[in-house]
């Protein structure tokens, strides 16, 4: 197993190279550099090609692709992400500033939607042709096809405005004094989001339940004389988690790269939010920056989800 | 005689609904299984044969029922009737597994791929005896090793998927004799595995037979496994019984067209190639139109306007009965 793991860490040191570096090529593609983002619009007129030439050399933009490509790279392995434009704060910092409300919403709705999900695609599958049934179905079907952005509008029209049940948007204000006044801003968010998932996690344990349900093994165990809930938890449920802890495990990028559309609707002050205000301003090192974070936390998953499943399902090869 | 029984199946309707059609998959069924003894079940594909196994374990599917008759085992603790039972009751439960156990015809998919082999067997045991964890491994061990299985310290914690097919059927088999069952019902047992592994579970289960005074249903299609390893035969034809008896009644003095039809359909080996073998004509029909009368007089050679009629069943001796018109007349002619 340790080798298995070490392998996998190995092969995506590679894979993340390449990335980074269509990342920085992706920079390199767009228009204009980090000179003419530097001088204000009004001063246009006045510098001279010389004093832009000397501030790119001062720079080190004069420099082939290929050496910048390096010496960024070599930056960001030691932890230096570089300067955001607009401001010029440290990234490292701006990230690790909004990282907590990210992680905040994220789990909230990652650990909500996996419990919940489960248990009513269990009890879908269950109940297969039942009133409740079709029920979960219908909602299952409309969370996974309605768009986040609506039903966030929707759920704060309804939640905040006309009932005012709950707060409209933000997290941490003023006049909070400790860390749980804050619990009314997240639920909103929290379970709009979760809603999203679990619509998935549902859809999938249902039809993973209803697969593995059906398997001759189910029947070895009620011949058995095993009781029913037995049969349906150890047998049945167990071998329908693998495609469930997958399609969970993709969802763990929303750890760190935030759900960029649920952030800007509640206006959630995490990195995807973050990342919408960079991509206005045109902050193409934060952009960068968070781009590569994400994919960072893609490889990451997918590795942590090849780890769960070779431990969850003993026929995959270790290999 | 009736101590020496340990299930009597009588009259036995047992239906499958689908989309408002009716499907008698078992009409009028009964057979006794004797105890120590092996039931032989022979017949085409869709004649109700696991259908009948299905029955006695109550693990029918949803939309099925047993309309008629009874199922009645024989138990130590006096008679019960299986079929009155709650299907997933636990009175049913606790006979499943523990009393009557069941080996499938498919030992690739019959296992549960996530877990150990031991861990899998153990369960029975967790469910119908009392033993400690620690002793439910010994037993474990001591059941793969009568199996013939090498080295079942690991094997007991390796996956199916570690198993080749005639080890994994072994395994279902040390499963379903782990609580020694009073009867075990065998689903085309080999069915799925090389002929040169199906000796080695037939003696297995011969084994078994003997030691543990097991009684055995086999069910399977295979002429030739009847004729090495049951002592009783019950042939089925679209649900029902046609012919049944000892093994010398059936294959000896078969008096059932389909019977005969069936033998003569049986490649001989050593007789070369120019053997004459017989095919039945006709396919078996489709379970929602059945003929009126009785089942295979489409296909039979012998049929005439009598056959219109469901023939009952008939005693040609004691231990041999028939369910045929004219089985008299043929048996003369032939």
């Amino acid at each position: 197993m340790l080798t298995f793991i070490l392998r996998r860490i190995l092969i995506t040191i590679p894979m993340l190279l390449i990335i980074s570096f269509l990342v920085y090529l992706g920079l390199e593609l767009t228009p204009g550099d980090a000179v003419s983002h530097m001088i204000s619009p009004d001063l246009t007129n006045t510098v001279t090609e010389e004093q832009m030439a000397a501030m790119r050399e001062s720079l080190g933009l004069d420099k082939s692709f290929i050496e910048r490509y390096w010496s960024w790279l070599t930056h960001i392995v030691q932890g230096d992400f570089g300067h955001s434009l607009s401001g010029g704060v440290a990234i490292s910092t701006i990230v690790l500033d909004r990282l907590p409300a990210t992680l905040e919403l994220s789990i909230f709705a990652l650990v909500f939607s996996t419990i919940i999900g489960c248990v009513l695609g269990l009890l879908s599958a269950l109940k297969r042709g039942s009133a409740t049934d079709s029920a979960l179905t219908v909602v299952g079907m409309l969370g996974v096809s309605i768009p986040e952005f609506f039903f966030g509008l929707v759920a704060i029209l309804i939640f905040a405005l006309n009932l005012g049940w709950l707060p409209v948007g933000g997290r941490l204000l003023p006049s909070y004094d400790s860390y749980w006044d804050h619990f009314p801003n997240i639920i909103l968010p929290g379970l709009v989001l979760s809603l999203m998932m679990t619509a998935g996690v549902m859809r999938y344990a249902r039809s993973a339940m209803l697969d593995s349900l059906s398997r001759e093994f189910i029947r070895t165990a009620r011949a058995k004389g095993l009781p029913q809930w037995r049969i349906i938890l150890y047998h049945a449920f167990r071998v329908a988690l693998t495609p469930v802890v997958v399609l969970i495990g993709f969802r763990l990028p929303t750890l760190i790269g935030g759900s960029v559309i649920i952030e800007a609707v509640f206006q959630w002050p995490g990195i995807g939010l973050e990342f919408i205000g960079a991509v206005r301003g045109s902050d193409y090192p934060l952009v960068m920056s968070i781009a590569l974070l994400s994919v960072l936390a893609v490889l990451l998953a997918s590795l942590i989800v090849d780890v769960l499943t070779a431990m969850i399902d003993p026929r995959v090869r270790l290999g | 005689m009736a101590n020496d029984l340990a299930l009597s199946v009588k009259d036995l309707k047992t239906f499958f609904y689908t989309n408002k059609r009716c499907n008698k998959a078992l009409n009028g069924v009964s057979f006794e299984i004797r105890k120590g003894k092996t039931l032989g079940v022979v017949g085409e594909s869709g004649c109700g044969k696991s259908v009948t196994a299905s029955s006695i374990m109550q693990l029918l599917p949803r939309l099925s029922r047993i309309e008629e008759g009874s199922i009645t085992y024989h138990s130590e603790r006096g008679d019960i009737r299986i079929d009155e039972l709650e299907r997933d009751g636990a009175e049913m439960r606790s006979i499943r597994g523990e009393e009557i156990a069941m080996i499938f015809q498919d030992p690739m998919t019959a296992l549960n791929p996530v877990y150990s082999v031991g861990f899998q067997i153990g369960e029975a045991l967790q469910y119908h005896t009392d033993l400690t964890k620690k002793q439910r491994g010994e037993r474990v061990i001591e059941l793969l090793t009568a199996m013939g299985i090498p080295s079942p310290g690991e094997r007991a914690k390796q996956f199916p998927h570690n198993y080749s097919g005639g080890m994994r059927q072994r395994a279902m088999i040390a499963m379903a004799m782990s609580c020694n069952p009073k009867i075990l019902i065998a689903d085309e047992p080999t069915t799925a595995l090389d002929v040169t592994i199906q000796a080695q579970i037939f003696n297995l289960m011969n084994k078994l037979k003997s030691e543990n005074d097991t009684a055995i249903m086999l069910i399977t299609h295979d002429m030739g496994v009847i004729a090495e390893l049951a002592d009783d035969v019950a042939v089925m034809y679209m649900g029902n019984i046609v012919e049944a008896g000892t093994v010398d009644d059936v294959l000896r003095r078969p008096q059932h067209p389909y019977t005969r039809a069936l033998l003569d359909s049986i490649p001989i080996l050593g007789r070369g190639r120019d053997q004459d073998i017989k095919s039945i004509r006709g396919a078996t029909p489709d379970p929602y139109e059945r003929p009126k009368g009785c089942q295979f007089a489409p296909r039979c050679d012998f049929a005439t306007d009598a056959c219109e009629v469901m023939p009952t069943e008939e005693a040609v001796t004691d231990t041999h009965r028939v369910m045929c018109h004219r089985y008299k007349e043929i048996f003369e002619n032939a």
